[in-house]
């Protein structure tokens, strides 16, 4: 079968609709996780979601209904009992290891086959349903829009929470909301890439984009656009050169980020060679 | 004519009174300085004023209302801004938050760029206003953080604890600045502070909270030996430089007159205070 021939393919197509509609949430969403500091609530709710999967499995329902209740709970548990930084990582933490500590229960009880477990961990990009393409879209979709209205008061509270206070915003209701789309973007993200993988989507780009360009706009849009290009390009590659898909997008996503360390140290020895 | 003013106001946090029958007036136009211990409710004070923070008896009255949350003719600086060091946003961007940070929704305002121009120009932050805030000194970081509370020339600006953590310079520039806004704006300023020296030449009043009690006074009528030991907790003596500046000293125990008022748990802070004002002294 010829290359083009199999990028037309229906499972190859539908992945390209699914990566495009993550990509989309992630690079918006993970702006402003590494905005916040909360690449590691980004990390554990993955993680988490790893266990409500295995649940799901086990009482014999879809391994998405376990990822959007445990994900989502787990948001909202991070968001309410972490609010002040000082305690954020310890509430982080202890949710993680306790979900993960319930992942291997489940998974230990659960007698039948570990594929459903296997692409739970790493993603089954190529196994990508009509019906799975369209909740990614509508959940991603529904993302988006809600980013886009909640823009300026989610950086207002993220840069300074007190003066945001002061100005009237609920910090406490736009840390809920904001880990309420994390948790979201974390459900879709881990159709593709997996839990272990889905940070790679999340906050790569996004790192990568705060390192070229200081204007949050500018940030968000670069944001978007590697994560689409690593997702992209990703899925290409796996179709082309053989290879798990998610290991692509992940590649893609980590050398994004060190070309633009690099390029800064660059561009900063030469503005001190022209000054010097 | 008084922009804020308090009639028997106290506050209760968690079941403790932080300070309670609270009866003073700002004037239009003038810079009022809180002192007081650690945890006295300085901080309290300007969250209270902010609508943050309600009262559990009093009347708290600011610009002729009750307080409300969101007023943007009320100004407030927080007093550490933990993410300024990290932060890489601009600083131009940081004061158009100010603007429009509280704003939901697509629509942008045209008056925006204009309206933060203006607030870059009066804090003569323009300079450095294009570049990431954690590139920028501690005091570079106040004047655009004064910039962000200013960008709707409020009346009525409460700054908290603006000068900790400046060297002397940049403690200057600060105060200079704090000046030029009340002159431009006719802003009443609430300044939080430890320690009075710096801020002096330009306070008007001095609020003091000590023992659940917030007091005040003209800068005038404090500014002596008994009033500023009892206001700090500790003795004090005024020195006057060979220019003829007034300076707030504390005294080592040994050469202090007995204690005023026995130990209470402000002591450590005077003697904080001290060491600072000591080393200013020195210099």
């Amino acid at each position: 079968m010829s290359l083009w021939s199999l990028l037309l393919t229906p499972f190859v197509k539908n992945a390209f609709y699914a990566v495009t509609a993550v990509a989309f949430a992630a690079g918006l969403v993970g702006y402003f996780v590494v905005l916040r500091r909360q690449a590691f609530a980004a990390h554990a709710i993955g993680h988490i979601g790893f266990a409500g999967a295995a649940g799901a499995v086990l009482l014999g329902l879809s391994p998405m209904t376990g990822l959007l209740v445990f994900c989502l709970g787990a948001g909202l548990l991070i968001g309410l009992g972490g609010a002040s930084l000082d305690d954020r990582d310890a509430v982080v933490g202890v949710t993680l290891t306790a979900a993960l500590g319930l992942g291997v229960l489940f998974i230990s009880l659960y007698s039948g086959y570990a594929n459903a477990t296997y692409s739970i961990l790493f993603g089954q990009i190529l196994g990508v349903t009509v019906g799975d393409v369209w909740l990614v879209a509508a959940l991603s979709i529904a993302v988006v829009l809600v980013v886009s209205v909640v823009y300026r008061p989610m950086l207002f509270v993220s840069v300074d929470a007190q003066s945001a206070e002061s100005r009237g915003l609920s910090v406490r209701g736009l840390s809920l909301l904001f880990m309420a789309l994390l948790a979201l973007t974390t459900v879709v993200a881990i159709q593709i890439v997996g839990v272990l993988l889905v940070f790679s989507l999340l906050v790569a780009p996004a790192a990568a984009a705060e390192v070229v360009t200081r204007r949050p706009w500018r940030a968000l849009v670069l944001s978007t656009a590697l994560a689409l290009t690593s997702a992209w390009v990703g899925l290409f590659l796996g179709v082309w050169i053989g290879g798990p898909v998610s290991f692509w997008i992940t590649a893609l996503a980590s050398s994004s980020y060190l070309v633009a360390r690099l390029g800064a140290g660059w561009r900063a020895r030469a503005a001190l060679a022209v000054s010097a | 004519m008084s922009v804020l003013s308090l009639r028997d106001a106290s506050v209760v946090l968690g079941g403790r009174p932080v300070w309670q029958g609270a009866t003073f007036d700002v004037a239009a136009g003038s810079i009022n300085v809180i002192l007081g211990p650690n945890g006295a409710g300085k901080s309290t004070l300007l969250k209270a004023v902010l609508g943050i923070v309600p009262l559990a008896s009093g009347e708290i009255e600011a610009l002729g209302a009750a307080p409300r949350r969101g007023d943007a003719q009320v100004g407030y600086m927080a007093q550490s801004r933990a993410a300024d060091q990290l932060s890489t946003l601009t600083g131009r961007d940081y004061v158009g938050l100010g603007f429009d940070g509280p704003r939901f929704g697509w629509r942008r305002d045209r008056a925006k760029h204009a309206t933060v121009q203006r607030a870059l120009e009066l804090t003569g932050t323009l300079s450095f206003a294009d570049r990431a805030l954690r590139t920028l000194s501690g005091g570079q970081r106040q004047r655009i953080a004064l910039a962000h509370a200013t960008v709707f020339r409020p009346q009525l600006l409460l700054l908290d604890e603006p000068l900790a953590g400046l060297d002397i310079a940049a403690q200057a520039e600060i105060v200079d600045l704090i000046n030029l806004v009340r002159v431009n704006t006719g802003a009443a300023i609430l300044v939080v502070a430890h320690d009075l020296n710096p801020l002096a030449t330009i306070t008007d009043q001095v609020l003091w909270i000590a023992r659940r009690q917030i007091r005040s006074g003209p800068i005038v009528d404090v500014v002596n030996e008994r009033t500023l030991s009892e206001l700090y907790g500790h003795p004090i003596e005024i020195v006057v430089t060979p220019r003829g500046r007034r300076v707030i000293v504390g005294l080592e125990e040994e050469f202090a007159h007995p204690h005023p008022h026995g130990h209470d748990h402000s002591h450590e802070d005077a003697h904080e205070h001290f060491a600072e004002v000591y080393d200013e002294v020195i210099r």
